[in-house]
């Protein structure tokens, strides 16, 4: 099983290539017996757009969880912009600091104003003057179409809206990293659009991004690379064209049969 | 009031345009109502509230009878069978016990304190509407004049305008602070957090430091009431926060010895930590009778406060932890900034809840302890032979004297309620 895993991360892959972003080797991810990650070794280079795609339960969101740590992979190695992830907590930090995330239940703060949820993390970690945070809330609120909601809570906003507040909260770490947690599935139909926009443009300034969705436009569209995860596993991977042309895996022709 | 033209005219402006054709204005439905004559009106609220069918007829019927036999009951009590010159004559015993002689000034300042900090927390996190400022001078008044009644009434009447002149100043001065968030008012609402926090001990100081100041077992009656509350109160939330935390650890050592600790003190009554207090807690630190009692008090507290807490944070979504970590916060500082916020906001009406229940546990302090508290001089007003027939007097005006703060606490919860919004999210 190690040798056949090393020899699998051998091929293709040049692990000390200075593109990678994102390097995850080997790993593994158990809840109790249930293993939801199975020996998953992936790179990401600097200004990619992956999207992951995958049934529930096979381990997709597990997967991008482990990238800033909101899981604890039990084997293998993950390095976030040549940090490696480990118990050390100033590198847990770092990594959080370069990793921003986009959950789908939003995950606002709810007793706090939408610009104090994009200034909290600015003004509380990177130690920036409210003033200058302030400037760069409403810089972002723009950016994600919603300035006029800066002094609202979250639920006085829709969906939609609370879903760019937290991209525009999680753009003010200026993280080189952003991770998006199927952030359209909680969304009512006509709101999707807005937030996929948003992530659109933010994909053209040259963000990385891993993107877990179901959003197939969007990932035919927007993706440079689409990842198939599947029990655990990550069975397939490769260019949109690839996928949605010319599926090899008999479980990626099935998901895809299933959902297009 | 029948109207004219279309149904839709009703959605129009209430008025003409300015220049444009007279046109009789149609008001909306429920402005149509409230322009009826006011009998008109009052007759139909009697009768879709109070008798709009036969049940319900008979329904407020029965209960008005009760309801007035009740009163007409509390009224002959009050005025005709009971004797009041038992509370009257045992006023200074009742309100502050043996408190020395010559030294009510302590009281008086305490008192001017309380008022100032209660100002300031108006000031800075409300509104003083005319009510509650009516409310606080009549409370404060009756305070200042009826705590003594063997010293000068010029005295008393000083240090009451001293108190509301602090009053006043509290509330002047914190609201001079910007409501807005900002460095100013970060630093302000620490700074008075902190002085409220700090105010038992001031006001132990004022009445028990320096020559002639009260002893330990000179603290009694109501005041002492009034004393040990807030200490096991406050106390309880220093110890009940901690232990939420730790309960909800992951860390099994910890969280062991949280859980553990708060199901023994939950498991016991209040009495027999009292019984602690009184006879374990002195051969193992010794120390002041008050002081143990308020330090059981506070452990006590604790363990419930701790208790709703744990519910409040076990109420937040998962994704609030994650969201904080996500955005770069280390542990503490998620649960400072986004936890405990929203955890205890949740929490406060439990939290008030048993505030209220400690206050009135109070009152078991002199079953147990030789420290009299309101209870406690009851009886010692009692046991005088010449108002040995009063006691249902003594005992009435004790229940009152509960009575009044914790319905205060109970609407000052309502009012944190309010303004922090515990309820919506």
């Amino acid at each position: 099983m190690s040798s056949e895993s090393a020899t699998m991360a051998g091929t293709g892959r040049d692990l000390a290539n200075s593109d990678d972003i994102i390097v995850a080797e080997n790993v593994d991810k158990w809840f109790g017996d249930f293993q939801a990650l199975d020996d998953i070794s992936m790179t990401v280079k600097e200004h990619e757009i992956v999207v992951v795609l995958g049934p529930s339960g096979s381990g997709k969101s597990t997967f991008i969880r482990c990238l800033n740590r909101l899981e604890e992979h039990d084997a293998g190695r993950i390095v976030i912009d040549g940090i490696e992830m480990n118990d050390d907590v100033r590198n847990l930090n770092a990594i959080r600091s370069e990793v921003g995330m986009v959950f789908q239940q939003f995950n606002l703060f709810p007793h706090l104003s939408v610009l104090s949820n994009i200034t909290l993390g600015p003004q509380k970690v990177r130690r920036m003057p409210k003033l200058d945070a302030e400037a760069l809330a409403m810089q972002l609120l723009e950016r994600v179409g919603i300035p006029e909601q800066a002094d609202k809570y979250p639920a006085q906003l829709s969906g939609g809206q609370q879903q760019r507040v937290a991209i525009a909260r999680a753009l003010a770490m200026q993280p080189k990293i952003m991770l998006f947690d199927e952030p359209t599935s909680a969304l009512d139909p006509e709101m999707i659009k807005e937030v996929l926009d948003v992530m659109q443009e933010l994909a053209l300034s040259g963000m990385t991004m891993i993107v877990v969705t179901h959003e197939m436009g969007f990932a035919r569209e927007v993706a440079d690379r689409l990842i198939f995860f599947d029990e655990g596993a990550l069975v397939e991977e490769g260019t949109p064209q690839h996928f949605f042309e010319n599926p090899q895996e008999e479980r990626t022709k099935l998901f895809l049969s299933q959902i297009l | 009031m029948t109207n004219e033209g279309p149904p839709d005219d009703r959605l129009q402006p209430m008025t003409a345009p300015a220049g444009g054709p007279a046109r009789r204005v149609v008001l909306p439905p429920h402005r149509q109502r409230a322009a009826r004559p006011f009998r008109e009106r009052a007759a139909d609220w009697l009768r879709s509230n109070l008798f709009a069918s036969w049940d319900r007829t008979l329904s407020t019927i029965v209960s008005f009878a009760i309801l007035g036999g009740v009163i007409a009951f509390v009224i002959w009590f009050v005025i005709s069978y009971a004797d009041w010159n038992v509370i009257t004559d045992n006023r200074r015993l009742l309100f502050i016990g043996s408190f020395p002689h010559g030294e009510e000034w302590r009281l008086w300042a305490g008192l001017s304190f309380v008022l100032a900090m209660v100002g300031a927390a108006y000031g800075m996190w409300s509104r003083l509407g005319p009510r509650d400022a009516l409310f606080i001078v009549l409370g404060s008044a009756f305070a200042f004049f009826m705590i003594l009644h063997d010293t000068s009434q010029a005295w008393a009447a000083l240090w009451f305008g001293i108190g509301v002149v602090l009053l006043a100043a509290g509330y002047f001065i914190c609201r001079l602070v910007p409501r807005e968030e900002g460095r100013a008012r970060r630093v302000a609402t620490r700074t008075l957090t902190a002085v409220l926090a700090l105010s038992v001990p001031v006001v132990f100081a004022l009445l028990m430091a320096g020559p002639g100041g009260a002893d330990t077992d000179q603290l009694s009656g109501y005041l002492l009431n009034l004393l040990l509350a807030p200490a096991g109160i406050v106390g309880g939330l220093i110890v009940g926060i901690p232990l939420a935390l730790g309960r909800a650890s992951s860390l099994k050592a910890i969280s062991w010895t949280c859980t553990t600790y708060i199901e023994v003190v939950r498991g016991a009554p209040l009495i027999g930590w009292l019984f602690v207090a009184l006879f374990i807690l002195s051969d193992l630190i010794g120390g002041d009778l008050i002081v143990r009692t308020m330090v059981v008090l506070a452990v006590f507290t604790g363990a419930y406060m701790a208790e709703y807490i744990r519910g409040g944070l076990q109420a937040l979504p998962r994704g609030q932890y994650e969201a904080g970590h996500a955005v770069g916060l280390p542990y503490w500082r998620t649960m400072q900034l986004i936890i405990m916020p929203q955890a205890l906001r949740i929490s406060i009406p439990p939290i008030v809840g048993q505030a209220i229940a400690l206050w009135k546990d109070t009152a078991l302090i002199s079953i147990i302890l030789p420290l009299r508290e309101l209870v406690g001089s009851s009886r010692s007003a009692i046991a005088q032979g010449e108002f040995i027939t009063a006691r249902i007097e003594v005992y009435v005006f004790a229940a009152v004297m509960f009575w009044i703060v914790a319905f205060v606490m109970s609407r000052v919860s309502q009012r944190i309620e309010g303004s922090l919004g515990v309820g919506e999210r």
